[in-house]
């Protein structure tokens, strides 16, 4: 025995691990630095010690979509972990993604397709078969199509991503031919997104933790939520312990990340794009920018002008916006603001990063875009450690008919006309309200997927009278896994498959710059008679004789996906391979960076014109133009013809444009937002609202926390467990003048209505302002989530044992209540922290 | 083969225990057979710098073991202090200390327990061990065995930490007990380590603010840690209650000092020891 060597001994080690597993007891329990632990990957149960099935699929609990593990005993999904093999998730796992088997077994879930039998609203239904739902549903659509008013079928979605987003969308939805079509972008981030393609192109901001040396915030929460959660927050907090990256936040609350943050720095809400502005005027006025970035930025209207011109030109623009003129606005002091720039400026490289909290307001836009513009000033834009365009996978996919109808549309997703200047994502909080405008028509059947559009939107009373309303919308019909408060007002209800019992090839960003392909499979049947909308909509689209001939299941669809991507994408290994191990990345693959410095060489040129006004090489016929002469400014949709960027004697691939015609350069002089009156420049612009606050007013602010998603996961009893209730966060100065006291009962009223709920006194915010989280305040989410049991059809699974060891009776309040629809004039994003508000003991 | 990988088990061993002579002056002689016995002592470090407050560990646990509502194993607490603007937050994650029982060798809840010697006589490598109601292994763990288990529930009150807790869905066994619940309890994930596997909540910690492993092996992580921490030296700082002199294998990183401004009392124990904020 002594002479036997390490190897030998790891080798020993796990054979008796095997003999454990055999059951023969810890007799054989192995030695001391002979067990080297694996993280992950198998799990077993905890009495019996049986192996549990692991099975590689895709979390969907939020939009990050991480990679994942399900583990399946007798036929039931018990337990979720990361996948170990995953580039972007590192086999880690948040407590969202940890709760994934209550989203299956929960027991208010709707198992069976349900029709209305009383008023609609008022909560009676009877169980019918899916033979009977969908010959009703194809008739009513297929008698839209055949009258020529498809467009009066309107879709709404909540998230739809990836594969079921093709089928759904791309194939169905444009076979059938409505383009009467919304999704839920402008109530997440959409503002963001259209900052970014007014700058730099395609939206997708991707912080690369890894190699910055610090990260300045202004309104993430990335510690708690964010659209690419685990793969980036584990990295930032890794960079903080391991190589002490300092993080600095902007925020109105002292949050989680915040709290993981070496220095928090409150700041008055929506005035963000001031300390950014600022903090451009120090980095410029102290030459402390990087000229050689220089030669990408478009800084004034004249596009051939030279580096020391932009420069001059931004430093006179920023020459207003001084740390002091910034601390009478935000409440930041200027030494503050002078030493965080020039910190930044020094640090090389540095990442500025920006979510909901600096962009959910009116001067969103420019908020966003003058944090394209501190990266970069400072060459912060696709480097190693800086600001990068975000890279996912790109799957091939079937794509359907070819001929398929042009798509006639109800102008309903974008906005009231000449109200948002650019709504590239939609102005989806407006669809309901236009609806009942009725202007630009309404539709005669309403159907939305994993939305909830009477909770998430603002004027949450204003959105229940309209999908009410018969006269409004004839028909409703959802398909959802759970009984909420806008399927409460649907005439049918699919019952869906959740994402634990469903198939899809997916395609999030990458936190490291390069490309990772997985899928999700369904670990199990679905429960009862659950069906998946993509499965579905193969079948309806049968029914109406329209097939769309991409396999008879969405499992086809994926399994056909994945043998076009193998054609197309080098070393992609195929389904089995992808079924076994559910990721893959090109192991030879660099990490991406500085796109725009790749020059277009002359072959490439030949089929392009340059726009002399823009210095954009364009194709018109890729762009389909019919008038080119007109410009590629002027061209409608020409940016889908853009070959490079004329700078200087070269042309370079650049920033391309994507929804919009602008040019290649990144963008901090906008010729599009001058065209529809805005300034150029990233600008300042105090929001209306806040102007004209009196003294006993208060702002209004919501928020995220970690355990919960959105308004889709109080159903989870292990995360309604932790978080139930939700009061109003107040600064002690704040309740002290409203004679306020920790839990006292508070009304809380804003121009269109007013709520009660409890106050919490905390040091964690601001004064002058209160925030409420709104992830509950749920009406109808089954006992977890409300406290009511649902009336689903069928009876509800009431098998489950911890029903009886709910011991919660709050639910908390949802401020969407009393904040209006409301948008950013530019971008059409829901203006969700501008609300004012006055707060008084109830 | 790198050098590392052609020591000797011998060598190994004496490693281990020169390593354990080393940090943990003071170990008791008992615990020296053991680790000399080649058993290794299992050991959770965590690392306050390093918890985001996500609770994944706590769900994944719920998940593991299907722990009912209002029941954990695990919890994250907020340690909060200071005033605006300058407000301070951390996250402490808790569970079960894995006692070694300091000089007495025998943590509280084993040592209350009226059948921690009525089980199986066992081997861990060449150490022998009985189980019991409740027992500690010879590799630290301490371990349930609810076919044994009375339901007097001295353990509950035995525990100084409140990390024991009556489980609803463990009926007991023993004759005129059947219609009595039993105690659950953080196990370390024994059943996933035993075949090699790191606990669930390790597993799913994105922050890898939980470290797990063997400290008498030196190359381990959580060996490594406890000697540039000096964890085990400064256990009046790494560790919670210090003067309860139980001797946890719970280990805390803390350079700020949190571990100093949470309170555990007899009374609030077990409240304290609960998932859930506002």
């Amino acid at each position: 025995m002594a002479g036997l060597n390490r190897r030998n001994f790891m080798k020993f080690g796990i054979a008796s691990g095997a003999l454990l597993a055999a059951g023969e007891g810890l007799k054989s329990q192995a030695l001391a630095g002979t067990v080297k632990l694996q993280m992950g990957g198998k799990d077993f149960n905890f009495k019996t010690g049986t192996e549990r099935k692991a099975i590689p699929t895709a979390c969907w609990s939020c939009v990050t979509r991480c990679a994942a593990m399900g583990f399946v005993e007798d036929g039931r999904l018990v337990k979720m972990e990361s996948n170990p093999e995953s580039i972007r998730t590192l086999g880690k796992m948040c407590s969202k993604g940890q709760s994934g088997p209550n989203d299956v077994y929960f027991p208010d879930r709707i198992l069976y397709p349900m029709k209305r039998v009383g008023k609609r609203g008022e909560g009676k239904w009877k169980r019918i078969t899916w033979d009977t739902a969908l010959t009703e549903l194809s008739g009513r659509m297929k008698k839209l199509r055949d009258n020529g008013h498809p467009e009066k079928f309107m879709f709404h979605y909540g998230r739809m991503k990836a594969s079921s987003s093709k089928l759904i969308k791309s194939v169905f939805l444009a076979n059938y031919g409505t383009g009467t079509i919304s999704g839920h972008t402008s109530i997440c981030e959409g503002g963001k997104w259209v900052a970014q393609e007014l700058t730099w192109g395609k939206h997708y901001d991707n912080w690369d933790f890894d190699k910055t040396k610090f990260v300045l915030n202004f309104g993430s929460n990335i510690q708690e939520a964010h659209t690419n959660h685990i793969p980036t927050s584990q990295r930032l907090i890794r960079a903080k312990v391991e190589r002490g990256v300092r993080t600095v936040t902007f925020d109105v609350r002292y949050s989680n990340t915040a709290a993981k943050s070496d220095e928090w720095i409150p700041i008055k809400p929506g005035t963000d794009g001031a300390v950014v502005l600022a903090i451009c005027n120090v980095i410029m006025k102290n030459n402390l920018y990087d000229k050689s970035f220089f030669k990408f930025i478009r800084a004034t209207e004249n596009v051939n002008a030279s580096a020391d011109e932009k420069i001059s030109a931004l430093k006179s623009h920023l020459s207003k916006y001084t740390p002091k003129w910034a601390e009478k606005i935000t409440g930041v002091s200027a030494s503050k603001i002078e030493s965080t720039a020039k910190e930044f400026a020094k640090a090389k490289p540095a990442v500025v990063i920006s979510y909901r909290g600096a962009v959910a307001h009116y001067n969103g836009n420019d908020t966003e875009r003058g944090c394209q513009m501190l990266a970069a000033i400072t060459g912060n834009i696709d480097n190693p450690g800086g600001r990068c365009r975000g890279i996912g996978p790109h799957w091939k996919y079937p794509k359907g008919p070819k001929d398929k109808p042009k798509a006639k549309k109800l102008k309903l997703a974008h906005g009231f006309p000449g109200t948002v200047a650019y709504p590239n994502h939609g102005v989806c909080q407006q669809v309901l309200p236009m609806i009942k405008d009725g202007k630009a028509g309404r539709p005669e059947i309403y159907m939305w997927y994993c939305h909830n559009p009477v909770y998430v939107n603002g004027d949450n009373q204003g959105n229940r009278e309209v999908l009410k309303d018969e006269k409004m919308i004839p028909f409703t019909v959802t398909s959802n896994i759970v009984y909420d408060e806008s399927s409460k007002l649907a005439d049918m209800i699919l019952p869906d498959a959740t994402y634990l019992e469903r198939w899809d090839w997916e395609d999030m960003v990458s936190p490291n710059q390069v490309p990772e392909y997985y899928i999700r499979q369904a670990l199990i049947k679905p429960l009862g008679e659950a069906r998946d909308l993509g499965d579905v909509v193969i079948e309806l689209a049968e029914k109406m004789g329209m097939p769309l001939g991409v396999g008879s299941t969405k499992e086809e669809y994926v399994k056909k996906s994945h043998e076009m991507t193998a054609k197309a994408v080098k070393g992609f290994p195929g389904f089995d391979y992808m079924k076994k191990h559910g990721v893959w990345h090109d192991p030879n693959a660099k990490p991406k960076y500085y796109s725009h410095k790749k020059e277009i060489k002359a072959d490439k040129l030949k089929d392009a014109i340059l726009d002399e006004a823009t210095g954009v090489y364009w194709n018109p016929k890729k762009a389909h133009a019919k008038n080119p002469e007109k410009g590629y400014a002027e061209t409608k949709k020409a940016y889908k013809g853009y070959v490079g960027q004329k700078i200087g004697e070269k042309v370079y691939k650049s920033f391309p444009p994507d929804k919009v015609n602008k040019s290649g350069y990144l963008e901090l002089y906008s010729a599009l937002l001058k065209k529809k009156g805005f300034a150029p420049l990233p600008t300042y612009y105090p929001i209306p609202e806040h102007e004209k606050m009196k003294p006993d007013e208060l702002h209004l602010t919501t928020y995220k926390v970690a355990v919960h998603v959105h308004s889709r996961s109080t159903h989870r009893k292990w995360l309604s467990e932790i978080y139930h209730d939700n009061p109003g966060w107040m600064n002690p100065k704040t309740a002290a003048d409203r004679g306020i006291k920790d839990g006292d009962k508070i009304k809380v009223k804003s121009p269109i209505g007013e709520i009660v709920t409890n106050a919490r006194v905390t040091e964690k915010i601001v004064p002058g302002v209160i925030a409420i989280s709104y992830h509950v305040g749920r009406e109808e989410s089954g006992r977890y989530g409300s406290g009511r049991k649902s009336p689903v059809a069928g009876g509800a699974n009431d098998n489950d044992p911890d029903l009886k060891n709910k011991f919660w009776d709050t639910y908390g309040m949802h401020p969407n209540w009393i904040i209006p629809n409301s948008d950013d004039p530019i971008n059409g994003q829901q203006r969700w922290m501008d609300t004012v508000v006055t707060v008084t003991r109830a | 083969m790198s050098k590392k990988d052609s020591i000797s088990r011998r060598d190994i061993i004496k490693t281990g225990g020169a390593m354990a002579a080393v940090v943990a002056a003071g170990l008791l002689p008992k615990k020296a057979e053991a680790a000399k016995n080649g058993t290794p002592r299992w050991a959770m470090i965590v690392d306050l710098r390093r918890c985001i407050g996500c609770r994944g560990c706590c769900v994944a646990d719920k998940s593991e073991y299907g722990a009912a509502l209002g029941r954990y194993n695990t919890v994250v607490k907020n340690v909060e202090f200071g005033k605006y603007p300058a407000p301070k937050k951390y996250f402490l994650p808790r569970l079960c200390n894995h006692c070694s029982g300091g000089e007495k060798d025998v943590p509280p809840c084993v040592e209350k327990c009226p059948e921690a010697k009525s089980g199986k006589r066992m081997k861990l490598g060449k150490t022998r061990y009985r189980t019991g109601a409740t027992y500690k292994r010879p590799d630290g763990m301490i371990l349930l065995d609810m076919s044994l288990c009375i339901g007097c529930y001295k353990c509950i009150d035995a525990c100084p930490y409140g990390v024991r807790s009556i489980d609803p869905f463990v009926k007991l066994t023993r004759p005129d007990r059947e219609k009595d619940f039993g105690v659950g309890k953080c196990t370390f994930c024994q059943h996933r380590v035993d075949k090699g596997i790191a606990p669930s909540c390790v597993n799913t910690c994105q922050g890898r603010a939980r470290i797990f492993g063997d400290l008498n092996d030196p190359d381990s992580k959580v060996a490594k840690l406890a000697r540039e921490f000096k964890l085990l030296e400064n256990r009046d700082k790494t560790t919670l209650l210090p003067g309860e002199k139980t001797e946890p294998y719970n280990l805390y990183i803390d350079p700020d000092g949190i571990l100093a401004r949470y309170k555990i009392t007899k009374e609030t124990k077990l409240e304290e020891f609960k998932s859930r904020f506002e």
